[in-house]
């Protein structure tokens, strides 16, 4: 494969792993040094916030966290399309935007309905051929997230 | 044994104050008279002074009495509260929930209005009105409006209104320093709930719900002065609960805080309810300030803020934003719990659900597992509706 049909197969990898809460799958695709975060701009109060920062542990931890908390038990499914791909051969990482979509499907009746939209920006590690996720900001346009998600997207 | 119809509807053996029906929380009457005879005569929290930093910045606020609202700060930096209708045709005059306008025009017929709330023109008005109507007969409506406790500011529709510190009272008086430092907002989002805007206030009024956060029970549960925490209560329906120290290191993941709060012990928690819906919550390093905004007596907007201190330093304030947000924000540990309960609640009591009864009745000397706090509130609830909660259309007396 060229590196940017790996690049794009990471990518959807990683958003099937979470899709089937494979979450040591996840992790697998991702670089020791990997940061995770979910960020927005609010416009009204004119600020940027994040609202869920972790390096590769803290992700360990929230995942093992999961089971001992009450939680939405629907699914999310994500659709991600990769827009862009920026190879620096001389860093050895490439740097990916991509559109975001995730629905919602309840357990009861499966009724399926859009939870958020946004764009991925991640940073890849090519790591020999073997690219991993470095860096991970899923920047969302969607604030109204109803009664929230213990999940990260 | 499990129960049958009869038994199900049974009035709780409690005294009328330590259960309610379950139709306040379901009922469009009931809800339109709340709207009239509580938030409709309430001091309620409409931004806060730091989301308008600049003379004409704005903001718009859904009122939970019905009104669209805005507050904007005047050429002389006094915030001021008005409808966000156009005497005109009726319009919506500020389309975006934030800017900053010198002049408020209607993009209808492009009337416009000063920040004071003055009508500055009227496109062709002698042409069309002659000398029967002008600028002075179209001004705008002005609310109540003050700016106090933490740099909030707080709106009321109610012209004859007791002014806020009359409302407040003593019931702040716990935050007092905790309040004192100019503060700022650093997030802020809204979650729509299918569920009443009491429910959600009860669930910040009650703590024994923390067997529900995984977070809590071992962080704070379990530890030493958690049943030492009292509830107090004040005139007009407010609340507070005292402070404790939280063991946030029982939680793995959780860092070693290195920012406090003015005025609060290490690893602190302060939480004032405020009526008919507004809650300060004090914790470490954040101040949380919840604003329940019903759309329906089934459909609940809440406003949620977390606020740090202007005067942060960057690295100050990322940690306040970690802090609010891993247990606070739409991702965060606890407000997922929370919410999740009180969209659980809206599910079982439909109408037609046949949910009957709400229970209050714990007593534990006012500590922090007795449901003193919504006691507290109903009793308000009840003076300014004229109506139990436990009775709320009169059906023992028609019996």
């Amino acid at each position: 494969m060229t590196p940017k049909q790996l690049i794009d197969e990471l990518i959807y990898r990683s958003s099937l792993a979470m899709d089937s809460k494979d979450f040591t799958g996840f992790l697998d695709l991702c670089d020791p040094a990997f940061r995770y975060a979910i960020t927005a701009y609010i416009p009204e109060i004119r600020k940027e916030i994040t609202w869920l920062e972790h390096d590769k542990d803290g992700m360990k931890v929230l995942f093992d966290n999961l089971p001992r908390h009450n939680s939405d038990h629907s699914s999310l499914t994500r659709h991600v399309t990769v827009y862009t791909v920026e190879q620096d051969e001389a860093k050895q990482q490439a740097k990916t935007i991509s559109a975001l979509q995730v629905f919602k499907t309840t357990l009861d009746g499966g009724v399926t309905e859009l939870f958020a939209v946004g764009k991925i920006y991640d940073t890849i590690s090519m790591n020999g051929g073997n690219p991993k996720l470095l860096d991970r900001n899923v920047r969302l346009d969607t604030r109204m997230l109803g009664i929230g998600f213990h999940i990260p997207l | 044994m499990s129960r049958n119809e009869i038994a199900w509807k049974e009035q709780p053996k409690f005294p009328s104050t330590h259960f309610v029906d379950t139709r306040i929380y379901t009922d469009n009457q009931i809800f339109r008279e709340e709207q009239e005879k509580i938030f409709n005569k309430c001091w309620i929290i409409g931004c806060h002074e730091s989301e308008l930093p600049n003379a004409f910045d704005y903001r718009t606020f859904h009122h939970p009495g019905g009104a669209q609202l805005f507050m904007i700060r005047g050429e002389d930096m006094k915030v001021r509260a008005f409808y966000n209708i156009c005497p005109h045709r009726g319009n919506t005059l500020l389309y975006d929930p934030v800017g900053n306008a010198k002049r408020i025009t209607c993009i209808f017929h492009a009337w416009s209005f000063s920040p004071k709330g003055e009508c500055t023109d009227i496109p062709r008005g002698k042409e069309g009105y002659q000398e029967r109507y002008g600028c002075k007969d179209a001004s705008l409506r002005e609310v109540k409006s003050e700016v106090g406790y933490g740099g909030f500011v707080w709106v009321n529709v109610d012209d004859d209104s007791c002014t806020l510190k009359e409302y407040i009272g003593d019931a702040l008086g716990m935050m007092e320093e905790n309040l004192s430092m100019p503060l700022e907002v650093f997030t802020y989002h809204k979650a729509i709930v299918n569920t009443n805007y009491k429910l959600w206030h009860d669930t910040n009024s009650e703590f024994y719900h923390d067997y529900m956060h995984y977070f809590n029970r071992i962080t704070g549960m379990m530890q030493p002065g958690y049943f030492d925490r009292k509830y107090k209560g004040y005139p007009n329906g407010h609340a507070s609960v005292g402070s404790m120290a939280i063991k946030y290191d029982a939680y793995a993941g959780s860092q070693e805080r290195a920012v406090g709060w003015p005025g609060l012990a290490p690893g602190g928690w302060v939480l004032i309810d405020l009526f008919p819906g507004m809650t300060f919550n004090l914790r470490t390093s954040v101040l949380r300030m919840d604003t329940a905004i019903p759309l329906g007596p089934d459909k609940l907007i809440i406003e949620f803020r977390g606020l740090g201190l202007k005067s942060d330093t960057p690295e100050q304030r990322a940690e306040r934003v970690r802090d609010h947000n891993t247990i606070w924000g739409p991702f965060g540990r606890n407000l997922h719990e929370d919410l999740l309960g009180v969209h659980g609640q809206g599910l079982a009591m439909r109408e037609r659900s046949d949910s009957k009864w709400v229970l209050h009745g714990r007593e534990e000397n006012s500590t922090i597992h007795d449901e003193v706090g919504m006691r507290h509130f109903y009793a308000e609830w009840g003076k300014r509706m004229g109506r139990q909660a436990s009775d709320p259309f009169s059906d023992n007396k028609l019996a």
